[in-house]
């Protein structure tokens, strides 16, 4: 009995149960992306990109009960400082490891948490409607303030991204490896490509062709079959091979037959040589048999999502998320037994825009792009849609919340082909549905399709409880 | 004038008024009396239709009102002056005043008004002054004018002492008496201070959780020592 | 110099429109103490109504009369979707659906009239007039503009102060329990206001149409600036939306003129938290903006 017991309150042992929920949640999700088209796998991305922002606006508008609309804002935020991170100080060694993708969130998160605590600040004195407006007002002035600063901030037309996959995954699938055997050509239309099963050191992988692909000294130096690229060379995104590539003809030319690659790009700063050792460091451990860069893009994705899952189901079912209803159901009694009505508020600002912004850096990732057009008020007005419309104050809420809004317009689409409806009416369907989706919800089941359900299971069991809880 | 049938109203689970039967004849002040939270406020607020009985009736001049809404109940002769600020700090004196009246015609409210002003002559000298301009007693007299404005046959006052001092309170509570009798007016005073209220009632009726514990004639009611004792907390 | 003045009239009519939206704004805090953060969606969507009216018929005040009443139509049909979450004391629920009725309307309005941006063409020149010799910044237009917010603003003043219906609607926002027992229909003065304000954005919008080209997504700034100016103005203030809503329109008008058209919203952002920070009441207002 008193084991029970130990388990409902010992916040340690909730925190294990978490993680186990979550790792478990996290396992499955990666098995479906393994198995699923890629395309699929790129709608993926998008929902646990959706469901991070989501889950910051759980906490805002679910728990601590502020409208906001300025987390489309936060997204740009965390995109921006992304962006530009990965793109200026990519040869800057932090703590001795390359600059990479993991270092750039931070730094988003960092940028996100800096400008939620100003504007949650701001925002912690006002009341709702009054908070609605103000980051109304972000919401619209934020990408304006991307078109002042062209130079930095790429203006209109917005930032092109380099994304920083990890290393050594993809690489290895330009390996261009000696050949001791001996049985396998060199340069040959007949080359058969990888031989996407064979393991490091193991000299049955082929060659690619790789003529067109200079070594990027500038001189034009081509790239000659048995070059050996190095670990340390850096492939950018345009030298991507898919899975395509790599089973097919593994002819890396212009005949349109292998999507994914860019013919004529460099291969990177420095192929060949090590230009510090000036010694080929041989071949690049692990083979990757098909980098794809949707499989890549929602595992990332979801690798975010369920970390900011695993902080939010903490911090929700743990004191902060009952100080945070506190505060919304009753300031007063909340200052009266000691707890700060603003603080809270803030600290619930800081919070989801650390999310939202974690979002951003995410979604800059999959668009390779940043622009002031992909975060305007209808991305802030979509994050309220959706958790509205999932539930409130749910983690599970802002999961169907993202699906809907992911899932949503590609129903309309698949609908309007097939009776050939006017593009006028099929791209303001979705958001026509919404909007009265949204009121309807709000009149009749305000706590969203979680709530109701929720509501259902308690009325079933004989309890009562407000649906917005 | 007004008659309660049995009257029960209950928030949720709580019953504020527990099958309560009353009387409130014209020309005359009936007065309810009781410790706090034994059902005066309730009882109040469901006379004047901001509150719905779950069962039991609301007669007003022979006519069931219970479920009516609180505008219908006013421009047919019944006028609460709810507990508390009451008056619209906002708005003029003369507009409070107005307010009251508005749904009559132009002449009839003139009248009213000049009724109102001989009752309560500062509310006349501070006309075109904002409310929250005006002390506690005269924000209770405004309160009260503004009820009269609607040329109500029966009043209801909710604890019109609240906040004030005894003798403006007595002076007060004497006009409305005096108002009672001179225009066969009903009135309902709902007062926690039940030594004032008792000495210009008529009638006093007991209220101790919902229900009526005793009704008679004031003096009897004040004379009755087990029952103040017992009830009144005096 | 003429810079100056030319951005200074040009803000002026701006800064009517503005003031528009800002008392449609206040009309329906007013009565309700809500925000409608729909109502330059109502305001859009009777300007397309106005268009395709003038369209049709080459009739300017017919399309602008036509607008008005869809816009009292349509402010009462708002006013019964989101009302009833305020009834049940869902304040957050209200807000939301506000902006739900707003992502509807866009979509709606897309949906009949297409996405490109229309143009109207104004009732009067809109050139610059001619006097002493020389073309000024100001047209005809813009003085129908002016004439018109003017009208409008007297009006509603006198209705407020010196009306029946304008005391039940005020003592119906201040008190509403008081004002029923006052015997004032509360509920239909309520729906006056909403009425009211969505005519008043409707006229708005007709006015600021052949100056700007409409699309079902061009008025979203309008809301920033207008609800900044209200808020400015306080929200229970009709002087403090109008006089706002003009400086708002200069203070845009000077700055787009002067540095660059993409900094109005940010303008509009910083003058929007300043106020919110120090006086959240607005210069002219009364009630607590702030929460506890």
């Amino acid at each position: 009995m008193s084991n029970v017991k130990n388990l409902r309150t010992f916040p340690g042992n909730r925190l294990v149960w978490h993680a186990v929920i979550v790792g478990i949640v996290w396992l499955l999700l990666l098995l479906l992306n393994n198995n699923i088209d890629p395309l699929y796998s790129s709608y993926l991305a998008l929902i646990a990109m959706y469901a991070t922002a989501m889950f910051g606006m759980t906490i805002l508008v679910g728990l601590s009960g502020q409208v906001s609309l300025g987390n489309g804002a936060l997204m740009a935020v965390g995109g921006y400082v992304f962006a530009l991170t990965s793109m200026n100080w990519q040869t800057v060694p932090v703590f001795g490891w390359q600059w990479n993708a993991v270092w750039s969130m931070v730094f988003a998160g960092l940028g996100g948490i800096l400008i939620g605590g100003v504007v949650g600040g701001l925002a912690a004195r006002l009341k709702g409607p009054y908070l609605a407006g103000l980051t109304l007002g972000l919401a619209v002035g934020v990408p304006a303030i991307a078109n002042r600063f062209p130079e930095l901030l790429g203006g209109e037309n917005g930032l092109m991204l380099t994304v920083p996959y990890p290393n050594g995954g993809y690489a290895a699938a330009a390996v261009v490896s000696p050949d001791p055997a001996g049985d396998l050509a060199t340069g040959a239309a007949t080359d058969p490509g990888l031989d996407p099963n064979a393991v490091a050191g193991d000299d049955q992988y082929a060659e690619l062709d790789l003529s067109g692909f200079d070594q990027g000294d500038g001189a034009g130096t081509e790239i000659a079959p048995g070059d050996l690229i190095s670990e340390g060379d850096l492939l950018t995104q345009d030298d991507l091979l898919t899975e395509e590539d790599l089973l097919g003809a593994g002819d890396l030319g212009t005949d349109g037959a292998d999507p994914g690659v860019d013919v004529g790009t460099d291969l990177g700063t420095d192929l060949g040589a090590d230009p510090t050792t000036g010694v080929d460091s041989g071949l690049i451990d692990g083979f990757d048999s098909g980098f794809i860069i949707e499989r890549w893009q929602a595992s990332m994705a979801i690798a975010v999502a369920c970390l900011v899952a695993f902080a939010a189901l903490n911090l929700i079912r743990g004191r902060q998320g009952r100080v945070w209803k506190a505060v919304r159901d009753d300031p007063i009694a909340a200052a009266v037994v000691g707890i700060s009505p603003s603080g809270s508020k803030v600290s619930a600002f800081v919070i989801s825009s650390l999310f939202a912004a974690l979002a951003g850096a995410v979604f800059a990732q999959i668009l390779s792009f940043i622009g002031p057009g992909a975060f305007g008020l209808g991305l802030s007005l979509s994050l309220l849609v959706g958790i509205v419309l999932g539930g409130r104050a749910s983690l599970l809420g802002a999961i169907l919340g993202a699906l809907i809004i992911v899932w949503l317009p590609e129903l309309v689409n698949g609908l309007s082909g097939g009776r050939g409806w006017p593009d006028q009416i099929t791209n303001n369907a979705p958001n026509l549905l919404y909007g009265l989706l949204v009121v309807a919800v709000v009149l009749a089941a305000p706590g969203g399709i979680t709530g109701t359900i929720r509501s259902w299971i308690d009325k079933a069991r004989g309890k009562t409880r407000s649906p917005l809880s | 004038m007004l008659e309660t049938v049995d009257l029960c109203v209950s928030y949720g689970a709580v019953k504020a008024l527990n099958g309560m039967n009353l009387v409130v004849p014209r020309g005359e002040v009936t007065a309810v009396i009781g410790a706090n939270g034994a059902g005066k406020s309730t009882l109040m607020r469901t006379l004047a239709g901001l509150v719905t009985p779950q069962s039991g009736k609301v007669l007003f001049d022979g006519v069931s009102i219970s479920g009516h809404k609180p505008e219908d109940i006013v421009r047919n002769g019944m006028a609460l002056v709810p507990e508390g600020r009451s008056t619209i700090p906002e708005l003029t004196v003369e507009e409070n005043l107005r307010l009251g009246g508005l749904w009559r015609n132009k002449s009839d409210r003139g009248a009213s008004k000049n009724v109102v002003f001989d009752l309560f002559p500062i509310l006349g000298e501070r006309a075109s002054m904002r409310a929250d301009t005006l002390s506690g007693g005269e924000r209770q007299q405004l309160a009260i004018g503004r009820a009269l404005m609607s040329n109500p046959k029966c009043l209801l006052l909710d604890e019109p002492s609240l906040g004030l001092a005894p003798l403006i309170v007595t002076q007060i509570l004497e006009l409305v008496s005096r108002l009672a009798k001179e225009t066969n007016l009903a009135v309902l005073l709902v007062e926690q201070n039940a030594v004032t209220a008792l000495r210009v009632a008529t009638t006093g009726v007991v209220l101790n959780l919902g229900e009526v514990v005793k009704s008679g004639p004031a003096a009897e009611i004040s004379s009755d020592e087990e029952l103040r004792h017992a009830y009144l907390g005096y | 110099m003429t810079n100056f003045l030319d951005y200074l009239l040009g803000g002026f009519s701006n800064g009517a429109v503005i003031a528009l939206m800002a008392l449609a704004l206040v009309l329906v805090w007013r009565s309700t103490r809500m925000i409608n953060f729909a109502q330059v969606g109502q305001a859009m969507f009777t300007t397309y109504i106005a268009l395709t009216v003038q369209q049709s018929t080459g009739n300017w005040l017919l399309a602008l009369v036509v607008a008005m009443g869809a816009g009292l139509i349509l402010g009462t049909i708002v006013f019964f979707l989101v009302i009833r979450p305020v009834k049940n004391s869902d304040t957050t629920g209200a807000i939301i659906a506000t902006f739900g009725v707003l992502i509807a309307l866009q979509a709606a309005a897309g949906m009949i009239w297409g996405g490109d941006p229309e143009g109207f063409i104004p009732p009067v020149s809109n050139a610059g007039l001619e006097f002493a010799g020389r073309v000024w910044p100001i047209s005809l237009y813009d003085i129908l503009v002016w004439t018109v917010t003017a009208a409008l603003v007297v009006g509603l003043t006198l209705l407020f102060t010196k009306t029946s219906l304008g005391l039940s609607m005020r003592a119906s926002a201040f008190n509403p329990e008081v004002a029923r027992l006052s015997g004032v229909r509360v509920n239909r003065m309520l729906i006056t206001g909403w009425a009211l304000a969505g005519a008043t954005g409707a006229i708005g919008g007709v006015l600021i149409a052949p100056v700007a080209s409409i699309s079902p997504n061009s008025f979203d700034i309008l809301l920033v600036f207008a609800f900044t100016a209200a808020v400015i103005g306080g929200l229970d203030s009709l002087i403090g939306a109008v006089t706002f809503g003009i400086g708002t329109g200069l203070v845009i008008s000077l700055v787009s003129g002067y540095t660059d058209a993409s900094n109005a919203p940010v303008v509009a952002l910083v003058l929007l938290t300043v106020n919110l920070l120090l006086k959240p009441d607005g210069v002219f207002g009364h009630h607590g903006a702030r929460s506890v």
